[in-house]
Order: C-alpha cells, then structure tokens, then sequence
C-alpha cells in the first residue's frame, strides 16, 4: 500500500501500487499505481512513456503527441471528458480525466496513442507548425525568454520539448512511425489513476499495451540549436535571471531553500515580481531565479538578487525554516486538490525517480528539513557562480 | 424582424415569478444551514459561506454595497490567510455573498476562525474601505465597457423589471460604488453579515464532530431571518437596445419553478447551445453557451449567442428553436445516452475540486433543496421523460438583443 502526500494531510484513504508481471509478452504498463478519491466519481489518468527523443529527432515525441491529439480530443469529448498533453524532460504525457464508468474508455482512447501514429503529409504539416510555434512562444515574452536561457545553460543536454528547427526537418511520416516505435516500450509506461476506481480494474485496463512494433529510426544525428538565442524580446521591464546548478543538493532542502529565496525577495523587492523556482529533471537540479523591475529600480534588483543568498543565509533561522516548509507543504496540497493535478504530481515522482512512494517520501522529507540542511544547501549555492540573464527595458519615447 | 410568435410575452410567467421570488428559502434552525461533507483522500479543506444579502438589501443609489463590504470584510485577514497557506474568494451574486475559502487540513481551523470571526466580529477599517472602493470601482469601469456585461445588465433589467433590486449588477456600479462611505459599509456589516443570513459547508478530509463543532459555533442559536425580494416584473420582450459594436449580442431567458428537474434544465441548455454554435452549418456564430442559476423558488435557462448583425433576426428565432425542440418530442433512447454520457462528464468534471463541491453543496442548501441531495444520483436517474417535462416546463422567455441593427438604417 502506498501513502501518498496527500493522504497523509488527510489521515485516512490510502492509495496502491502495483507492478504487474513484466515479461515482455505480457505488454503491460510498467508501473500501475491508484490513489482512491471517493468523494466524486471521476478519474484523472495519467499515462507517461518515460523516453528521451532520439539523437537528432529532438521533438519526436511531442510531435507524435500533437499528430494524436485531436482525435484524443474527439473521442474524449463524448464522455464529456478532457485530456491534456504534455512533454516534459523525463516523460511523454498523456492526461485524461473523465467519470470513473468510463475507466475501460478512457483507458483504451490512451492505449491507442502507443501505437505507432497514422499519420498524412498534411497532418504532419499542421502538427510541424503547432511545434514550431511552440518553440517561438518559448522566447516570445521575457519571462519565456529568461527562463529558456537559464534551462539552456543550466542543462545543456535538455533541449526543448518541441525539438529543433533542424530536427523539424528531417521528420517525415516514415520516419515519425519508426522514431515512435523505437521510443515506446511497455515496460516504459507508467500509469497513475486518481479518483473514484480500484487498483485492480486499473491495472486489467493497461494490462494489454500494444505491442511495440520494433524497428528504429535510420541513423543518430547531432542535434543542433542554433549558437545565439533570439534577440531579447521587448519588456517593459527590466528582467533579471539566475540560474544555480544544483544538482548535488537534498531535493527537499533545496525546495525549501527556493521558498525562503523567494519570499525573501519579495520582502525586499516589494514592486518587483519575483519568482524562484526549483527545476528537477532526471537532468538533474536547478535553482532559477527571475526578477522583473521598473527602469528606475533595476540596478537595485539586480544588487539584490545578486547577494539574496548571502543576506539570506545571515538571516536565517529555524522559525522561517519550518514556516517555508510548512508553506510548501500546503501549496502541494492546494495544488493536488483536482484529481489530474494530483496525478501529475505523483507522476512526475516516477517518471523521474521510477517510484511510486517518492512523491510520498519527498512530502514526508520537506517536513523533516531543518535550519541546517538549508544551511548547507545556501552554503552549496554561495560558493558556485551562477549562470546570469539580462533582459534590458526598452526605451519607450518620451509621450 | 425578430420573429416574436416564438416568444410569448413575458407577462404571462408574472404570476408564476410572484410565488417563485416572493418566498424564502425553506431553512430555518441554525443546524439546518450547516453541513459537513466528509471527504477522505481529498487533499484539502473547501468552506463555503453564503450570506443571504445583496442588491435587495440596497438602495438604488448604494448599488454594489453588499460586495464593497465583502471586501472590506475580509480585506484585513489576507495578509493571515496568505501565512496560513489559505485561499479565499468573494462572489457577489444576486441574493447572496459568497465566501469561499481553500486550506491545508492543518490549517482550515484557523484559516476558517479568521474568516468567520471577520465576517461576523470585526468593525469595518477605513484602509481597507478606501483601498476595496478604490480597486472595486477600477474593476468595474473596465468591466462596464464589455459587450458581454452590457448584455448581462440589460437582460437582467428586462427579467427583473426596472425597480427591481436585481436588475442591477450585483458587483454596482462604478459611479455608486465611488460615492460609498465607511459609514455605509459599517452599517451594512452590523445589520446584513450576520450569522442569521447565513448558510455554511465544509467539503474535505475533517473530522465531521470537530468541524461541526467548530463553524458551529459562530451559527448557533441564530435564528434563519428570511430576506424579503420583491417580486419581478418583467418587461415585454423582445428588447431590442443599441449598442456600439461589429457584433449582436442575444439573449434568452427562460425561467422554471422549484419543481423542475434542474439538471435537465441544464441537459436542455447544454443540447441547445451545441446546435447553436459555430459548425459546419453555422460558421457565422461567433459563440454561443447556456447557463442555469439556481435561486430559492426556481431558477433561469439562459441561452446567449453572438451573430453578425445582419443576421440577427435569423438567429433568434434559432434560439426559440433549438429550446422548444426538446419540447415537442422526447429524444430517443440512443440519442437521449448519447447525450447525458457527455453531459454527466461535463458536469461531473464541474466538481473536481473540493471547494467546486462546497459550493454547489452550499447553493442547493440555500436554495431549499437540500446539501444532501447528491447530483450524481440526480444524474443517474436522468431519463428522457424528464427532459421533456422540463424542456415543456420552461416558460415564456424574456429576450434581449443587444447591437447595432442594421435594419433601422
């Protein structure tokens, strides 16, 4: 029995887990794991195919993603249901959520997107442009800008989840199909099912994965992203980013090391917005801080934001500790309140670390975190450089 | 030419309407307006708190009081609920104030204290009323030059007649709500936020005794002291209001009593917006959707669609249509699962969060039928005679058309 985070706040209902029998023939999903919500009958399902895209099809799975998406979206939509898609570092995404009756549809509408994509050249081309404009919505506005720099920098070998404008080139529906039949394996899928349903009708439900076709794209190619980003975008603002590899920190520390850095900011930057966050991929860890400020106040944000973890670690003491601990906490409750975003949370944790009790052990941890991991976390911080982000205001004509 | 012969006049309802808003909700001890709904597994703790009191309870000139004092009501305490992890929002409606409130279940207590004792306790502070009027009247000048408010006003105004409390936006106006003093709020505080006005659930992983006791305790003993509506007087429909925009706004209200099914009042709205929007064969609506308001007594289909001018009068006649069809006959049995498949999704998914829950729970309660009712067994025995009977039970609409028309050049 697993007892996820959220249950725990609540004392009572529990969740499970089970791993059905692996073997190959079987084509089952990897990990099978249910949090019961009895309070509504619906059911968020979270389907992730843990898959990195292949040397030089940067993208792949995303564009597979998009090529599936409205006939997901059709079929989903006669139950009255909703899906979403998502590609993140570790995992292509699938969510739908839907009234528990409908478990054994909702479940065959996700198997179908394991196999391998049907697709026309026109449907390619639709799905190319929807990528395209993902990777320019990237760098449209600062905020996008800011942190797509510092994720390039922090974790070079993370390219964006919408590929490359070489890689774009070289898919073809050919290449889609053996691209995606190198990617998916059944033992690679990763179910999480929150709400009104039992394990076991779960786990029947994926027990039938389709087969992977085998087969595999041509050849590996480099993938290249081009040397400069894009020109800064227009601001009003002036932006500042800061990005601190940390990946040899204690994730709950570090969480909690990000709330104290950004309500420290806050405190002491009160008209600028302020936003650090902690960025956790199979990658690695990361701590971004980014900053926004009037002309007139920018030089002083950036001074600040500069020495924030020095200031901080001087001001530190067990009190804010647990009260950044405890705010934590509760916004990963508050978060988890609808079922799919629960599903997410839990599913995230697996996706990365592979375990259905990590997303429970990590709430757990952040409980535990005192004054001196932090310390030791800060310590880490101050003593590497960060990689740094400018985004100049524009120069607005006098009126 | 609207075609009128589809929607009789509205003055034929009136007597109806006169029972429907005239009474109260049926809901007299303070137990009665308290429930707890144990939920566990679910991740935090929803309380929904509905005040009984809004336009009705002001003057023309004070419209918007009610919610400039829900705001300046709660204004001090965020700063405490933001500590606690806790989240609130405040709803005006037309006959009450609603208090939604969002915490971890380590913090409900005390996020749920602070709010009730605010609500019920603390005198008004000047800050905070010249801070919330300031923000409030912002708000609503932006507000006041949307189309879609605009049409709202005006249907509003014609369902309700032109003195009745409800024909004004429930949220004021900007050029009443600037001219409110501390005075006006504080005495609106005293005599109208009262525990008397006031029903409450909690929706979440609490233990039931210890909630009960808790919100309880701030409800106890206060009698139910009903607020009077006057009754509606709606005008002659259709009203036709010119508009500055490149588009017409329309609107079609249809009011039901108490005893309609309101969920296939809802199937009805949704079915009928579908056959109105955008498609292969419509591609000149720019938007259609229904919505269903519960109010003590009954309630309102409210079907709205977005044309180009020219073809107004073809599409309103269409609303009239795609409502009265579900009237004429009762849907097949295939079609009929089709359909409330969907629907049942769809509403379904409309609760997925535990305060969604808390206030669906807390409305029902408020309007007599009952927190306890649960709308997934009202979904499960949905058939298709229902919707007839309510589809049939639907009256006379008020119709609203707001825009530039074309014909009158």
């Amino acid at each position: 029995m697993l007892s996820l985070f959220l249950t725990l706040a609540a004392g009572t209902a529990a969740a499970d887990t089970a791993s059905p029998p692996s073997r190959p023939a079987d084509a089952a999903a990897g990990m099978v794991a249910v949090h019961r919500q009895p309070a509504i009958p619906i059911v968020a399902l979270r389907m992730s195919v843990l898959a990195d895209d292949p040397p030089g099809y940067a993208g792949a799975g995303h564009l597979v993603q998009h090529l599936v998406l409205p006939t997901l979206r059709e079929q989903v939509r006669r139950v009255g249901g909703d899906v979403q898609i998502t590609r993140g570092a570790d995992a292509v995404v699938y969510t739908v959520v839907g009234p528990a009756s409908e478990l054994d549809y909702l479940a065959g509408v996700l198997r179908s997107t394991l196999r391998p994509p049907q697709l026309t050249e026109a449907q390619l081309v639709a799905a190319q442009r929807e990528l395209r404009d993902e990777r320019n919505a990237e760098w449209e506005t600062a905020a996008g800008h800011v942190r797509a720099l510092l994720r390039a920098r922090l974790f070079p070998e993370d390219l964006s989840p919408a590929g490359t404008p070489a890689s774009a080139e070289r898919f073809t529906p050919e290449v889609v199909r053996s691209v995606w039949a190198r990617m998916y394996q059944p033992e690679r899928v990763a179910v999480i099912a929150v709400g009104d349903v039992q394990v076991g009708r779960v786990q029947e439900a994926f027990s039938r994965l389709p087969d992977p076709s085998g087969g595999g794209y041509r050849e590996a190619m480099a993938d290249t992203v081009p040397a400069a980003p894009p020109v800064s975008p227009e601001a009003t603002r002036g932006w500042v980013g800061l990005g601190y590899s940390a990946s040899d920190a204690d994730p709950a520390a570090l969480t909690v090391v990000a709330r104290l850095l950004r309500d420290h900011l806050r405190e002491r930057l009160p008209s600028a917005s302020v936003e650090v966050e902690h960025w956790w991929t199979r990658q690695g860890q990361g701590l971004a801080v980014v900053v926004a400020a009037q002309p007139a106040g920018l030089a002083a944000a950036r001074r600040t934001t500069g020495a924030a973890v020095g200031a901080l670690t001087s001001t530190l003491n067990e009190e804010r500790v647990r009260a950044a601990a405890a705010a934590v906490r509760r916004d990963m409750l508050f978060y988890a309140r609808r079922p799919d975003r629960m599903a997410d949370v839990v599913g995230q944790f697996v996706d990365r670390q592979g375990d259905a009790n990590a997303a429970q052990r990590f709430y757990a941890e952040v409980e535990r975190v005192d004054e001196a991991e932090v310390r030791a976390v800060l310590a880490r911080l101050a003593d590497r450089t960060p990689v740094a982000v400018d985004v100049p205001p524009q120069r607005l004509p006098n009126r | 030419m609207i075609r009128e012969s589809l929607f009789r006049a509205g003055r034929r309802c009136l007597p109806a309407l006169l029972l429907l808003f005239a009474t109260a909700p049926g809901i007299l001890s303070a137990q009665d307006r308290f429930v707890v709904r144990p939920e566990p597994g679910t991740s935090v703790v929803a309380l929904e708190v509905l005040v009984a009191t809004g336009p009705a309870d002001e003057t023309p000139e004070q419209a918007g009081l009610a919610y400039l004092t829900a705001r300046v009501a709660v204004a001090p305490i965020r700063r405490t609920l933001d500590a606690l992890g806790a989240h609130l929002t405040v709803q005006a409606h037309k006959d009450a104030l609603g208090f939604t409130l969002t915490a971890a279940p380590d913090a409900w207590m005390e996020a749920s204290r602070t709010l009730l004792v605010a609500l019920f306790r603390d005198p008004a502070d000047s800050l905070s009323m010249i801070r919330e009027r300031a923000a409030l009247r912002a708000e609503l000048i932006g507000r006041e030059a949307s189309p879609a408010d605009a049409l709202a006003r005006d249907v509003d105004a014609a369902v309700f007649g032109g003195e009745h409390p409800w024909r004004r936006p429930a949220a004021g106006y900007s050029t009443t709500v600037e001219k409110l003093t501390l005075s006006d709020v504080d005495g609106f505080i005293r005599t109208y936020l009262v525990p008397e006005r006031t029903v409450a659930v909690v929706v979440g992983p609490v233990d039931p005794s210890g909630a009960r006791e808790h919100v309880g305790a701030f409800l106890r003993g206060a009698p139910w002291q009903a607020p009077r509506v006057p009754a509606p007087e709606p005008l002659d429909s259709p009203i036709r209001q010119e508009y500055n925009s490149i588009t017409t706004w329309v609107a079609a209200s249809y009011p039901f009593s108490a005893e309609v099914d309101a969920e296939a009042v809802r199937l009805v709205g949704m079915l009928a917006a579908e056959e109105l929007s955008f498609g292969p064969s419509r591609r000149s609506v720019y938007n259609a959707h229904s919505e269903v308001v519960r109010r003590p007594g009954g309630g309102e289909l409210r079907v709205h669609i977005v044309v180009p001018p020219r073809e107004v009068d073809a599409w309103t006649g269409r609303i009239g249509e795609a409502v009265s069809r579900f009237a004429d006959r009762k849907l097949s049995d295939a079609v009929f699962r089709e359909r409330l498949r969907r629907f049942r999704g769809v509403r379904l998914r409309e609760l997925d969060t535990p305060e969604a829950r808390a206030q669906a729970a807390a409305r029902e309660l408020f309007v007599g039928t009952g927190a306890e009712g649960s709308l997934v067994d009202a979904l499960d025995e949905l058939d298709a005679e229902q919707v007839l009977a309510a589809a049939r039970a639907l009256r006379s609409p008020t119709l609203v058309v707001l825009g530039p028309f074309l014909d009158d050049d």
